[in-house]
């Protein structure tokens, strides 16, 4: 049988701490670059925007924005500019699989996808010595060169996988697969799930009315949901150009 | 025959024995393992018969490997299992493979990719490549793909590699 | 016969149509390509096996449980465990012990010196005149040891108060409890009017008011000058001129006693609601709609971040003090400690814990001796003395500052640590022999939970205290991760006295997001969060 991963994120409870950026790249086995890195050459697999309802004053607000790969189920950009077929979306769970060691980073699948979800290996990576004792063993590590991006934790979802069949069973139990991001969310603003099973509460919160995707005009189906009670937030993430609204400003 | 066929076939000829004989006897460099360890010498007289029984799957479902000490200390007195083994079947460290996926789901019988190993009187001399650093005797991805291909396995990208 | 060119080139022209009929050219082609998979200097994860441990995170005093992976010795990734949530610098935590500024060597002024200097060094200093110890994490079994040493030294021991504990601090001096026993009870708190306290950023433990709030029963409002992330997420935000929030504390203090809806009796403030709103610059009506909201949606407590008395004080008309959802009591007794900025006399030596947040200056004179695992740069201290880092030795896991029910747990140490590192009870005690060790200090604090037959475990289950059959199980439990929670505090505990309508005191500078991070780095991750994306500020005058 197979899943759909997706996630519902609740921007209301978004406080823009960080904790799943950071999560994210220690999962990952991503460095801290040199500081000759910017916010441009980073790489952040989740990266959490910050945006304004651009009001002065008392009426001032930000909201915060948590992005990672949107998983597009259909078309996927990515998957089809790839010249060397290291992109694949997997049917058996939905996930959108970059394979670093295929790469040759032409940087093509960087300018194909909409949501700048993915990220180039500008440098080698490097740590202070010893700190490299510190690396996740589940998770390969990268040579500058090759673009990356999230991956859904496979890593976690590998050690799921073995524990069922060492278990016995066929299908993981979903408590034993729960990305880095997730598990970091400090106020469970960052839900993941099966959206293929309907009694998983993140499914159902997906189909409901009151969830969003991020530029859902382009038909790129991602399984990244949003939800938020506050007009202004919903409508920076999806403006209409009829409407006159203006594109969203990052920062 | 002419001096051009004579000399074209003698270089054919120096190109299949370089290729097919002296590459691979110098493409590789033997290397000996730290101990000289007999599987069916073990099985005889520890009265082990499975591999599993040295062989194990941890409680997470990862696979234990070569044993470590405690798995010899029984029987030995010596530092048995630390050692810098050389193995043969190491995959790159961009490979996942789950032992517990293609022990309990698959059931594949361990010797189906390890051979009768178990029953082997002496090691496999190790051979490493020099050029990729890599043993003789390493499954290549495609013997996995061959089988999955067979067995009508459809894994992606990430079911192996991480 | 010679050999000319041509037989050369024909030579050549066979030996290439040969090469390709074996499998010489594929075979290193493919080789090749994994030759450039394995560049040597691309470092490799560990592959020994992973085993998940529990522990506590010990890098500030909220001690927030942990699951760690690790592998042959060495953390390889952090998670929060069951009770908790974790902060953004946590999940980075464990790179720590390897941040190039990690002390690995003692130090006396700048040059490189030995353990058995420092230990002559203080033996001396010891014996020629009083040594005053700083501990800013107190009541570990290790603060103990400190605390033994400078009673029997005849020096002082002082430590310095977290935010949480400096806010509690009018509290203490109203009622003569130590601060060190109070904390706000907001699990059962419905609003929360917070003057600048970043509840939902950096003050508390992260699973704690954070959670609390996305669930969605509890009215946070938030009293700042400017939009800080708290106010932000805030139910409401009231923006008020820094240094009028004591006249706004005074204004809903007047509203709730003139209209009695205040279910205390307190005296009147000096200040009419109309002067609060002249120098609040909020609208009269709106303090009133606050200050009902307070009284219609309690229990409610409001926070003073800089512990300003003036703000406080809005707690007893707010009906708050001593009561259930307010500022409470945990327990009677208990120590009460000197703080450092309290510390007077004149001093030989000293002796400064890793946990004292690296701009701390001690006075003039004095020899000082740091103990830190990490090189803030710029220090005055005479010998930098490096520590333990990040779970790399045992230690137990006091209440968190501002908890509303007594806590305990075991940090177990779950990290190799470098050769030379020495904590300072391990030092003290080669000083003063007699000392006890933090081991014996934690299996003593076992066996007094296990005689008290009070409160329960928490872990996989819930256990109480009375099901255990031997203090060895009790302490196996807490090794292992569990936490003993003590029963809820009994309401009435805390009785708080006040003559006048304090004066408001100057305020705090405000604080940016990395305040509570003690340690005088970042774990090297955190700059994912300010360098390679603009989420945050770059951390104010912090070695990165």
């Amino acid at each position: 049988m197979s899943a759909r991963y997706g996630m519902v994120i609740d921007l209301d409870r978004c406080t823009g701490c960080g904790a799943c950026m950071v999560a994210c790249a220690a999962e990952n086995n991503v460095p801290a670059l040199p500081p000759k890195a910017t916010d441009r050459t980073g790489i952040t697999p989740m990266l959490v925007h910050k945006v304004s309802n651009g009001q002065e004053g008392a009426e001032f607000r930000e909201a915060f924005i948590p992005v990672t790969c949107m998983q597009c189920e259909h078309e996927t950009p990515c998957v089809a500019v790839c010249p060397q077929q290291a992109v694949q979306v997997d049917p058996a769970t939905g996930i959108v699989m970059q394979m670093p060691q295929r790469c040759l980073g032409c940087r093509y699948c960087m300018t194909a996808c909409p949501y700048h979800a993915r990220y180039f290996n500008w440098w080698d990576p490097a740590w202070p010595p010893g700190m490299e004792k510190t690396l996740n063993p589940g998770v390969s590590v990268r040579m500058r060169g090759v673009v990356e991006k999230c991956n859904g934790c496979h890593a976690r979802l590998h050690a799921a996988q073995e524990k069922a069949a060492a278990a016995g069973n066929r299908e993981i139990d979903p408590r034993d697969y729960r990305p880095a991001c997730a598990e970091a969310c400090a106020t469970g603003a960052i839900q993941f799930g099966n959206l293929a099973d309907e009694s998983d509460p993140v499914s159902q919160a997906a189909h409901s009315t009151n969830a969003f995707r991020l530029l859902e005009r382009l038909g790129t189906e991602p399984k990244i949901f949003y939800t938020s009670d506050r007009p202004w937030v919903r409508q920076l993430a999806e403006p209409h150009p009829a409407r006159g609204d203006k594109e969203v400003k990052h920062g | 025959m002419t001096r051009i066929s004579l000399t074209f076939g003698l270089g054919l000829a120096t190109a299949l024995a370089a290729g097919w004989f002296a590459f691979p006897y110098a493409l590789y460099v033997r290397r000996a393992e730290p101990l000289d360890f007999r599987h069916k010498a073990h099985a005889e007289k520890s009265g082990v018969s499975q591999c599993t029984d040295c062989h194990a799957l941890r409680d997470d479902g990862s696979f234990a490997g070569i044993p470590q000490a405690d798995v010899c200390a029984p029987c030995h007195n010596e530092s048995m299992g630390k050692r810098n083994w050389l193995v043969n079947f190491r995959q790159p460290a961009n490979v996942w493979f789950s032992h517990a996926i293609h022990m309990r789901r698959a059931k594949l019988d361990c010797a189906t990719c390890h051979g009768p190993y178990g029953e082997s009187a002496q090691p496999v001399a190790y051979q490493q490549d020099r050029i990729s650093g890599y043993s003789r005797q390493v499954m290549d991805m495609n013997t996995c793909e061959k089988c999955h291909r067979e067995r009508k396995v459809e894994v992606g990208c990430l079911g192996c590699h991480k | 016969m010679e050999l000319t060119r041509r037989d050369l080139l024909t030579w050549g022209g066979g030996a290439t149509a040969g090469l390709l009929l074996t499998p010489l050219p594929w075979k290193v082609l493919d080789d090749t390509s994994k030759w450039t998979q394995n560049w040597p200097w691309i470092p490799q994860p560990s592959r020994a096996p992973i085993e998940v441990k529990r522990s506590f995170c010990t890098l500030c005093p909220n001690g927030c449980d942990l699951r760690v992976r690790v592998a042959s010795g060495t953390p390889v990734g952090v998670s929060p465990g069951p009770q908790s949530a974790l902060c953004p610098l946590a999940f980075g935590a464990h790179q720590l012990n390897w941040h190039p500024g990690r002390l690995r060597q003692v130090s006396h002024l700048g040059k490189a010196a030995s353990w058995n200097d420092a230990l002559a060094a203080f033996r001396k200093a010891a014996v020629e005149g009083p040594i005053a110890v700083v501990d800013a994490y107190p009541r570990r079994a290790g603060s103990s040891v400190m605390e033994n040493f400078a009673r029997r030294q005849g020096g002082t021991y002082c430590i310095i108060l977290s935010a949480e504990e400096r806010s509690l601090a009018p509290y203490a001096a109203w009622s003569g409890a130590p601060v060190t026993s109070l904390g706000y009870d907001f699990e059962h708190a419905r609003t929360i009017l917070s003057f600048g306290a970043p509840l939902l950023d950096g003050w508390g433990a992260p699973g704690r008011v954070p959670r609390l709030w996305s669930t969605g029963a509890l009215k946070l409002i938030q009293v700042e000058p400017s939009l800080s992330r708290t106010a932000n997420a805030a139910w409401r935000w009231i923006q008020v001129p820094s240094g009028s929030e004591a006249a706004l504390a005074a204004g809903l203090a007047r509203v709730l006693l003139e209209e009695h809806i205040s279910p205390a009796r307190a005296p009147l403030p000096p200040t009419t609601v109309a002067e609060a709103a002249a120098q609040t610059g909020i609208a009269e009506e709106t303090i009133r709609e606050l200050a009902r909201t307070l009284a219609a949606h309690g229990p409610a407590v409001a926070i003073a971040a800089d512990g300003d008395p003036a703000v406080a004080v809005l707690n007893f008309a707010v009906g708050s003090i001593g009561a259930r959802g307010g500022i409470v009591r945990r327990r009677e007794g208990g120590p009460s400690y000197l703080t450092a900025d309290n510390l007077n006399g004149h001093f030989r030596a000293v002796l400064i814990d890793a946990t004292v947040p690296w701009d701390f200056a001690p006075q003039a004179d004095a020899e000082v001796f740091r103990f830190a695992a990490w090189n803030g740069g710029g220090s005055r201290a005479h010998w930098l003395l490096p520590a333990p880092g990040f779970l790399e030795e045992l230690t137990d896991v006091p209440t968190a500052p501002g908890s509303a029910v007594d806590t305990y747990a075991i940090a177990a140490n779950l990290s190799t640590p470098p050769a030379d590192v020495r904590s300072p009870a391990g030092f003290l005690a080669q000083v003063d022999s007699a000392l006890p060790s933090v081991e014996d200090i934690i299996h003593a604090r076992c066996r007094e939970l296990f005689r008290t037959h009070t409160g329960a475990l928490q872990g996989e289950e819930t256990v109480p205290v009375s099901r255990f059959a031997a203090p060895e199980r009790l302490e196996e439990a807490l090794r292992t991760g569990s936490v003993w929670v003590a029963g809820p505090p009994r309401s009435g505990g805390l009785r708080c006295r006040f003559e006048q309508w304090p004066q408001p005191t100057a305020p705090r500078a405000t604080a940016d997001w990395t305040a509570t991070w003690v340690p005088p780095v970042l774990p090297p991750l955190a700059v994912k969060l300010y360098r390679e994306s603009s989420l945050r500020e770059p951390p104010a005058g912090r070695s990165i």
